[in-house]
């Protein structure tokens, strides 16, 4: 649920990048940094370990403007992908609002996706949340390493793996150049600010 | 395809891999790229080649070895501190959420820093118990006894505390300083509130211990229990009814507590402990122990994590949310 303050008329809302390890969550988090200077209210702030590998989370500043009189605040935050960071990742996915799922084209990181998004599964159920039900968005990266002959995964083989019961909005993309991200942010906006109003009964 | 084809196509995978940081990915096409090469040495006959990927592979295992043993926690910036503080408290009182920032820089590892913040909340009449406390159990958690009991006296000397809190303190330090073996009794602050010492049997009280008025009141807690009504717990003896282990009772010192959850570190030679204490099992048969007094009840494995740097390498942190009370 959105951290709501009546006093000061804001409502702070938490969209987190989750995926496996090398995925390019804090890539995404780069670019719209760089990209969305307009709706973006503050640093960027990273904490990397060890070969730029995310050790707590990045965390990113955004205002959407005002909503019936509210401000909308957006927090964005990444996970650290990487398996041991288990407890971690938990901790930074406490009071989430929406979700980025990045999985990872590249055909030899197939397993990886799919024992991520069961990961995020049960740390959302344990917080008593649905990954049907909460605002998700799947984001398939990379895709720009088709141009350089390394086997990466069909769309439709991502969707069968990924998506077939969630169903939920998709985009191929290439965060380094930057292709996809802002129709996936958006879009998990969108999810996010609907969920939102709907809550408050707006 | 044509061999050397192939070897060189797995070679430029392996750079693409290694460039991402997919460093298993990579090993494993040099390791595939060093298998054809040496089964067509006598076609290709490049032993130089040959030569730079075992280098590759060399290289390669020993970077995995070297962020495997990497911390899983670590200093971070200022700013990203500020992050956690402000951004990982979640108390719905606007009021408790300040010491909930403190404790949240705590869970992140983050102890010096949360010992500056716990030191500013002791200026908050309502907050300096509490963080007296965290105080003490981030020294106890770094395995620095020595400074916990340090900075008892320096409290003992001055007069931010009262003695009732003193004593408070005293007790909940002391029974760890004598469970750890240490031989140090803490001064107590004159006039010593009344005590009626107890016996074990009768009160469910451990031995030696004293029953203070104001926290008899604790005795029984119903079935749903609030942040606030949760003791300090010190040490908990567990009940083990799965696994390998099924009847054994284990006791273990906690190492933190944040309201309901308490924080204990298994060490890795339990490798049987380690391994049924899954995230998600319900314990059904704890015995909580708090400086005052034992409590039965129950709690669920709420996480687990390897710790991967410091004095407790090697070593399981294991956070487990108290269920009941009795
Ligand atoms: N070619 C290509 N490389 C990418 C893309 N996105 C990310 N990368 C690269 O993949 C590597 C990992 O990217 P990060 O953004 O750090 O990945 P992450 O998901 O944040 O990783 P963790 O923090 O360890 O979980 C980096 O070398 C990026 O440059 C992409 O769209 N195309
Ligand atoms: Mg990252």
């Amino acid at each position: 649920m959105a951290n709501i303050n009546l006093k000061k008329r804001e409502v702070e809302c938490k969209i987190v990048y989750y995926g496996p390890g090398r995925c390019g969550k804090t890539t995404n988090i780069e670019y719209i940094f760089k990209t969305f200077q307009k709706q973006v209210t503050g640093d960027m702030i990273t904490t990397e370990t060890d070969g730029d590998r995310t050790l707590f989370f990045d965390f990113l500043p955004m205002g959407l403007g005002k909503i019936r009189g509210y401000d909308i605040r957006l927090q964005l935050y990444t996970v650290p992908g990487q398996v041991k960071y288990s407890a971690t990742r938990k901790m930074v996915l406490r009071e989430v609002d929406g979700l980025v799922f990045v999985a990872d084209s590249l055909a030899v990181r197939r397993k990886k996706n799919i024992l991520s998004l069961k990961d995020l599964h049960e740390n959302l159920k344990e917080y008593g949340l649905s990954i049907f039900k909460i605002p998700l968005v799947l984001q398939y990266n990379k895709r720009d390493l088709a141009e350089q002959g390394i086997p990466l995964m069909p769309y439709k083989t991502m969707e069968r793996d990924l998506n077939r019961q969630l169903k939920a909005p998709s985009f191929p993309a290439s965060a380094v150049k930057g292709d996809g991200v802002g129709d996936t942010l958006k879009t998990c906006i969108k999810l996010t600010l609907k969920s939102l109003k709907k809550q408050m009964g707006w | 395809m044509d061999i050397k084809k192939e070897i060189k196509s797995l070679l430029r995978h392996a750079e693409l891999y290694k460039s991402q940081g997919l460093l298993n990915e990579a090993l494993e096409q040099y390791i595939q790229a060093g298998r054809m090469l040496k089964k067509h040495a006598a076609r290709i006959g490049n032993t130089k080649l040959l030569q730079a990927v075992a280098g590759r592979i060399r290289d390669l295992k020993a970077e995995i070895a070297r962020i495997d043993a990497s911390p899983d926690m670590s200093e971070v910036t200022e700013k990203a501190q500020n992050i956690i503080k402000e951004k990982f408290a979640f108390a719905e009182k606007e009021e408790s959420r300040d010491l909930e920032g403190a404790v949240a820089l705590v869970r992140f590892g983050q102890f010096e820093r949360a010992m500056r913040e716990f030191r500013q909340l002791m200026g908050r009449e309502e907050f300096k118990l509490d963080a007296a406390k965290n105080i003490i159990r981030c020294h106890v958690t770094l395995d620095a006894l020595d400074d916990a009991a340090a900075q008892y006296r320096e409290w003992f000397d001055n007069e931010v505390l009262s003695a009732e809190e003193l004593n408070k303190l005293r007790v909940f330090l002391q029974s760890i300083l004598d469970k750890k073996g240490i031989r140090e009794t803490l001064p107590v602050r004159e006039p010593a509130p009344t005590v009626r010492p107890t016996v074990v049997e009768d009160q469910g009280v451990m031995d030696g211990e004293i029953i203070m008025p104001e926290l008899v009141e604790v005795e029984v807690v119903g079935e749903e229990i609030s942040e606030e009504e949760i003791i300090d717990i010190s040490s908990v003896e567990i009940t083990l009814e799965e696994g390998p282990g099924k009847g054994r009772t284990v006791e273990y010192d906690v190492s933190f507590q944040s309201g309901r959850v308490i924080n204990l570190l298994i060490s890795s030679s339990d490798k049987t402990l380690i391994e049924t204490l899954r995230t998600g099992l319900e314990l059904k048969k704890v015995h909580f122990y708090s400086p005052i007094a034992m409590f039965n009840g129950e709690g669920v494995v709420f996480s687990k994590s390897r710790i991967e740097s410091g004095p407790k390498q090697g070593d399981y942190s294991l956070d487990i949310q108290i269920q009941h009370i009795r």
